[in-house]
């Protein structure tokens, strides 16, 4: 996969224009990781679509449309005429929506994966936990 | 208002239809890709839009009035494409000042700094340049007019990858400065798609399609499996494209309105679903029916 990726005020940025995930998403999950890792703060102003526009060099219609979705999860609310903000109860509510969503996909694709290979159930759970134990151990 | 309106456009040379009735508007300080095969119109359809042409039948409107002779909306477009002359006799130094004459929003310091960063030498003649330098004086041109409606046809024709990434950051980072409706035509949807808002697709003079950008890239799925599990998905859904991949297997392309459900569904049958790329499919939008290439190769 290719990356395009551009520095702008130190903040090393990422996303794959020809990746799985609409542009417009991997804004969204771009900020959503933004605001789990406490790089932008409960209440404090997220960038506008027109410094998103620039940052990953996109469209800013494309850009506002990353921050809608966020927006009408609550994750952001609006002020009028300020921009957009972290809602208090973003950070739970991105990572209860990964895990229902995203985790429990990949366990779903692994369930599968594990089924086309043979592997048995005893032995899928003996490699997740010796990963979890890799895991702990490189912490 | 809508910048640019038509409605039943038609022109024709001699019997040849290159547009036919074609009706779509352009609102709004947009940037609009007009993407279509050789031969779909997109270059006449341009040249009626900046009054280059009159209509055979039908009408376009551009800033509510008939473009042709109009003397409103020629102040007020830029058209770029690689048959733009200039005088012989000037420099292209020479040129780029004579441009503020005739463009009111031009601006001056903005071209004499793209010009520089392009290396490009203020002593040739335009008709000297290279190809690929050729349309980067154009698109110099084209951006400094800061026009309410800026046309770029194929405006990279013989431009290089780093020039071409450029250009469509310059373009990006001047609309955000100063939004305008803008046209873009190409036949690189995958390098333009991001910096796009709208897609106007174009099939025999007609219009294929007409919506957002991001509408386009979720709007066809592709399933990739055996053929009967493929049969039980695809059953009352448009189909797009077909091709044979493997000994039983087909990949076929499929409009996209599976729930996630479906999708799970389809993925648990043992079948590959597959996001199909923008370019790939205006390629299959405009087909001809005539299957792939590789039918070509079939022998009897």
């Amino acid at each position: 996969m290719h990356y395009a990726t551009c520095v702008i005020w130190g903040v090393d940025m990422k996303i794959a224009p020809d990746g799985n995930l609409p542009i417009y998403r991997q804004i969204a999950q771009w900020l959503e990781n933004e605001i789990l890792s406490g790089n932008i703060e409960t209440d404090e102003k997220v960038y506008s679509q027109y410094q998103l526009a620039q940052m990953f060099n996109i469209n800013p219609a494309t850009a506002a449309k990353g921050l809608n979705i966020l927006a009408d999860a609550d994750v952001l609310y609006k002020k009028r005429g300020l921009g957009m903000f972290v809602s208090p109860q973003a950070r739970d509510m991105i990572a209860r929506k990964r895990r229902d969503e995203v985790l429990q996909q990949m366990v779903d694709n692994l369930v599968r994966e594990a089924g086309r290979l043979d592997v048995g159930e005893g032995e899928l759970l003996a490699m997740v936990r010796a990963a979890i134990k890799g895991e702990v151990k490189n912490r | 208002m809508n910048v640019v309106e038509s409605k039943g456009l038609s022109k024709q040379f001699r019997n040849v239809g290159a547009v036919n009735e074609l009706s779509f508007a352009l609102n709004g300080k947009k940037i609009t890709g007009l993407i279509g095969p050789n031969g779909a119109g997109k270059t006449t359809l341009l040249k009626l839009m900046a009054g280059f042409l009159r209509p055979t039948a039908g009408e376009i409107l551009v800033f509510g009035e008939t473009p042709f002779n109009n003397l409103k909306v020629s102040s007020n477009l830029v058209f770029i494409d690689d048959n733009m002359t200039f005088p012989a006799s000037l420099s292209i130094a020479e040129i780029l000042s004579a441009a503020s004459e005739f463009y009111p929003n031009w601006d001056e310091k903005f071209a004499l700094r793209l010009f520089d960063y392009f290396e490009l030498n203020p002593n040739q003649r335009h008709l000297g340049l290279s190809k690929g330098m050729k349309s980067t004086f154009n698109m110099i041109i084209g951006i400094a007019a800061r026009c309410p409606l800026t046309i770029f046809d194929e405006p990279t024709t013989g431009m290089d990858t780093a020039v071409r990434k450029d250009f469509y950051r310059a373009v990006l980072n001047d609309y955000l400065q100063h939004p305008r409706t803008i046209v873009f035509s190409s036949h690189m949807l995958g390098e333009i798609e991001n910096f796009l808002e709208d897609v106007l697709l174009l099939k025999d003079g007609s219009k294929r399609l007409h919506l957002p950008v991001e509408g386009l890239k979720e709007y066809a799925l592709g399933l990739r499996g055996e053929a009967d599990t493929i049969a039980r998905f695809a059953d009352g859904k448009e189909v797009l494209h077909r091709e044979r991949f493997g000994g039983q297997n087909l990949y076929t392309v499929i409009e996209n309105n599976l729930g996630d459900a479906d999708i799970q569904a389809a993925k648990a049958a043992g079948l590959e679903v597959l996001p199909v790329s923008t370019a790939d499919l205006c390629v299959y939008l405009t087909s001809k029916g005539k299957g792939g290439i590789d039918d070509v190769f079939q022998r009897e």
